[in-house]
């Protein structure tokens, strides 16, 4: 049922391809993967190409591969998705923000940098969101074992709260 | 204007001429028999396999030898100890017992003074459960008696379990014939409930209130959670113990307790309080680390900062920083993070199957579309492919969770407005529609129902006959809020206008649902991209241009009828067939990412998968649909607003602090 929209939307993606990315389609999501310089390009032509609704940014720690994937997923009110994702290495981990493209994008980056540590240069509100206090490692990061924390953090009670 | 104000009047009047809907206390009727409350056990049965101790996603159950000590690997007959200080009322665990040697009742009245006695070994779990009443004790002198006839009860949503204690204020539970009230101010307040979870950030302001609250005080905790940990127990977020920071007089098991319970632990403690009971005498174990800390913040010489929040009648667990010059606001800055558990991480530790039961908890006040977002998500990355009656039953459960989410939000905009008669009266109709709820799924407000491949059980005849009359009986009262609410002329003045909303604005700052509905632009996930079987249903997508708080709320009123029109279409057009296709326990999903939309009572939800083959997920990413509507856009709508306003507008967006939190 999507057949028509999602062409129309490959034939935008066409006037794209000097830039190198890699896309594919399920059911009316677009998986586009690309390098970190096309990532803020294929941002701005995507905005400038009616995908209005900016729905999040979220982070995938690939902790083997030693990198983060960032990605974010865009909508235009026509019924198609995009998902934009690129790889950064895990250490001091760098992207530019979309803060000026989409104004609710500042804080989903927020969300991000506080949890998985990310520096979205150019976003002015890196500071904590959810945490107060908190002076543990990014706590979504996958290095960071929570069973094993809250087992030394907290004598983990037993049967009826009580005994040890 | 008189003539509307008189008709307002004229079905107020007819209301109290109508029969009462509130329930008897103790419960005379039993309570549906799906309901899932308390285990029974058979010990003939069991094959000590320990597969229930395996499934258990919050590891409440331990196998024992008899006599209640841990095994040792010689000992063959081993039994299950449930720890209701733990269990979360999942019944994964008797899902999974080949025998039936384990089953779920649907016993609920789990209270306890001393937090062991939650503890249930073979022996305990074998008999059936019943009700005991506790005793009136004789009046020791007038002044406990008086004590336990007016206590009050702090205002403070602290956690889910909240979701649970809210129909004591409707007309269904009535808390006000036990002369408990509700009280705003922790120096006038008696009884402290801690309902539910609590992360470090609510620990600060907990022990805050508790230390405002003058002796003699009375604390109830809520839930597994303040237990032990509960359902969170792994979540770096939350307090474990709550014992440890403030004595605790009183414990309810359950995920979250029924009203029922509350009600028979409020017994409990008027009669110990009558009985010259003055709560424990510990001290609360506090240190630097847990003071709230000051606030800085940059003033002008006629502005001042006024906290809205997170222990407000109108603001839920959530923190509005208003900066203020006179009536005006000059700047609004949310504060959150008082809920936060970090579910998406969590999900990484749970097997695909007993993540259902962890992911509804996103939102208390709608689970049933975060599990059927979720099913939805697992099934496309397996390659499932669920039946339709399957599909139809999900509608069901979906649209029934959106009616009981309306009806609760009219009753907080109704009580944001003063209008606390229609809180009272759309609190209690939902109580029908959690009934329903809990024929079809086993619960109320997280009912575990959709599971990747399909439902858990499937629809029964008789549900079918009750569900046309909750259906009929909520198309009449809805003809009452209008009379009574919706049309009336003070309300009409007290929300249109406020709170303006424009189209274009919305989109930019991707609100969705009935808030973007009701600024004029239809989109509903359920018609731009059908899921579950809503290409078969017909319905309207009610869409208002106006964009203020009136608006708003007059998107939900007619949601609550074109959710009703589905239902009733879903029960005709039920295929029979296969309620679900299987999808093991510990099943490993192929590698791969998928999305699910789903349109939830409050705006568009989306589920992002990441597997890497195993039996867990790598990565689930939760965009809930009020993280923009209320981190972003509600700060931009507050400005210039009158602090008078500031409940109004921000019910009148909906919001769950627990789904921005997550
Ligand atoms: S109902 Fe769920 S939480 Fe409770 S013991 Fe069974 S599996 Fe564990
Ligand atoms: S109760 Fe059932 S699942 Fe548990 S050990 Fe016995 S037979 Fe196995
Ligand atoms: S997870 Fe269950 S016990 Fe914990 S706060 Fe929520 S409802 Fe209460």
């Amino acid at each position: 049922m999507f057949e028509g929209i999602i062409t129309s939307v490959s034939g935008l993606f066409e006037k794209l391809d000097k830039l190198s990315f890699n896309r594919s389609v399920k059911g009316n999501v677009n998986y586009v993967r690309a390098s970190k310089e096309n990532y803020l390009k294929i941002a701005a032509f995507l905005k400038e190409n009616g995908f209005k609704r900016f729905l999040t940014v979220g982070v995938v720690d690939w902790l083997e591969k030693g990198s983060f994937e960032v990605y974010f997923i865009v909508h235009n009110m026509n019924n198609i998705y995009v998902k934009v994702s690129t790889e950064i290495p895990r250490e001091k981990p760098e992207i530019p923000s979309l803060s000026d493209l989409w104004p609710n994008a500042a804080m989903h980056e927020r969300e991000s940098w506080e949890l998985f540590g990310i520096k979205f240069s150019g976003n002015p509100m890196l500071k904590p969101l959810f945490l107060e206090d908190w002076n543990g490692p990014p706590p979504f990061k996958k290095d960071f074992n929570w069973r094993e924390y809250v087992k030394q953090t907290f004598k983990l009670p037993q049967a009826g709260g009580d005994k040890q | 204007m008189i003539r509307e104000a008189l008709k307002s009047l004229k079905s107020g009047f007819q209301l109290l001429k109508s029969k009462p809907i509130t329930y008897n206390f103790p419960p005379e009727t039993p309570l549906a028999k799906e309901f899932r409350g308390r285990h029974i056990f058979d010990p003939t049965k069991c094959r000590s396999c320990g597969l229930c101790a395996k499934i258990c996603p919050n590891k409440a159950i331990e196998m024992v030898e008899e006599g209640g000590t841990p095994s040792s690997s010689q000992v063959k007959v081993r039994h299950p100890q449930i720890d209701y200080a733990k269990c979360c009322f999942c019944g994964l665990c008797a899902d999974i017992c080949p025998t039936g040697a384990l089953r779920m009742t649907n016993f609920p009245m789990l209270v306890a003074m001393d937090k062991s006695q939650l503890l249930f070994p073979p022996e305990k779990l074998a008999q059936p459960p019943e009700l005991k009443m506790p005793e009136k004790p004789k009046i020791k002198n007038l002044t406990s008696w008086a004590r336990s006839r007016s206590l009050w009860v702090i205002n403070f949503f602290t956690g889910c379990c909240f979701i649970e204690a809210i129909p004591w204020v409707s007309s269904g539970f009535d808390m006000e014939r036990f002369g408990l009230l509700v009280a705003d101010s922790p120096r006038h307040a008696d009884i402290f409930i801690i309902a539910g979870y609590v992360t470090w950030k609510t620990l600060k302001r907990i022990i805050r209130i508790y230390e405002q609250t003058p002796p003699p005080k009375f604390v109830v905790a809520l839930g597994n959670c303040p237990a032990t940990g509960g359902t969170y127990w792994d979540s770096y977020n939350t307090v474990k113990k709550i014992d440890d920071y403030i004595p605790v007089d009183i414990w309810i098991a359950g995920c979250p307790p029924r009203p029922e319970p509350i009600g028979l632990a409020v017994v409990e403690a008027m009669n110990a309080i009558q009985s010259g009971y003055t709560g424990k005498k510990e001290e609360v174990k506090t240190s630097e680390k847990l003071r709230v800390p000051a606030t800085k913040e940059k003033l002008e010489e006629n502005e001042f900062l006024l906290p809205f929040g997170p222990q407000h009648p109108a603001s839920g667990n959530f923190q509005l920083k208003l900066k203020i010059d006179g009536e005006n606001i000059v700047e609004a800055e949310p504060q959150v993070g008082y809920l936060h558990r970090g579910f998406e991480k969590l999900m990484e530790y749970r097997t695909w199957m007993q993540n259902v039961m962890l992911v509804e908890r996103i939102c208390v006040l709608d689970g049933g579309s975060y599990e059927v977002g979720y099913s939805v998500a697992v099934e496309k990355l397996a390659g499932l492919e669920p039946p339709e009656r399957a599909q139809h039953l999900r509608v069901i459960q979906a649209e029934l969770s959106r009616i009981q989410s309306h009806l609760l939000n009219l009753g907080l905009i109704g009580g944001a407005t003063g209008f606390h008669t229609i809180q009272r009266i759309t609190w209690g109709d939902r109580e029908k529609i959690l009934y329903l709820l809990e024929r079809l799924t086993g619960g109320r407000i997280y009912h575990i129902y959709s599971i990747p491949g399909g439902v858990r059980r499937d629809l029964k005849e008789e549900f079918k006959k009750e569900a046309v009359k909750v259906l009929a009986y909520m198309r009449k009262r809805l003809k009452t809020y209008d009379e009574l609410f919706i049309e009336n002329p003070v309300f009409r003045k007290r929300t249109l206008d406020i709170g303006k909303l424009k189209a274009e604005t919305a989109l930019e700052n991707d609100v969705t649902g009935p808030n973007l509905r009701a600024s004029g632009i239809k989109f509903d996930v359920r018609k731009s991209t059908p899921y579950l079987a809503y290409d078969q249903l017909d319905f309207e997508i009610p869409t208002f241009k106006e964009g203020d708080a009136y608006h708003r709320t007059l998107v939900r009123r007619m949601e609550i009828e074109e959710s009703l029109n589905i239902i009733e279409q879903a029960l005709k057009k039920i295929p029979s067939g296969a309620f679900k296709v299987r999808f093991a326990p510990f099943a490993t999903v192929p590698e791969g990412e998928a999305m699910s939309f789903i349109e939830s009572a409050r705006g568009e939800l989306c589920f992002h998968m990441v597997s890497s083959g195993t039996n867990m997920p790598y990565r689930v990413k939760v965009r809930g649909p009020t993280f923009d509507t209320i981190l972003v856009m509600l700060p931009k709508i507050l400005k210039g607003a009158k602090i008078a306003d500031v409940p109004v507008i921000y019910w009148s967006l909906d919001n769950c602090p627990a789904d921005h939190d997550r």
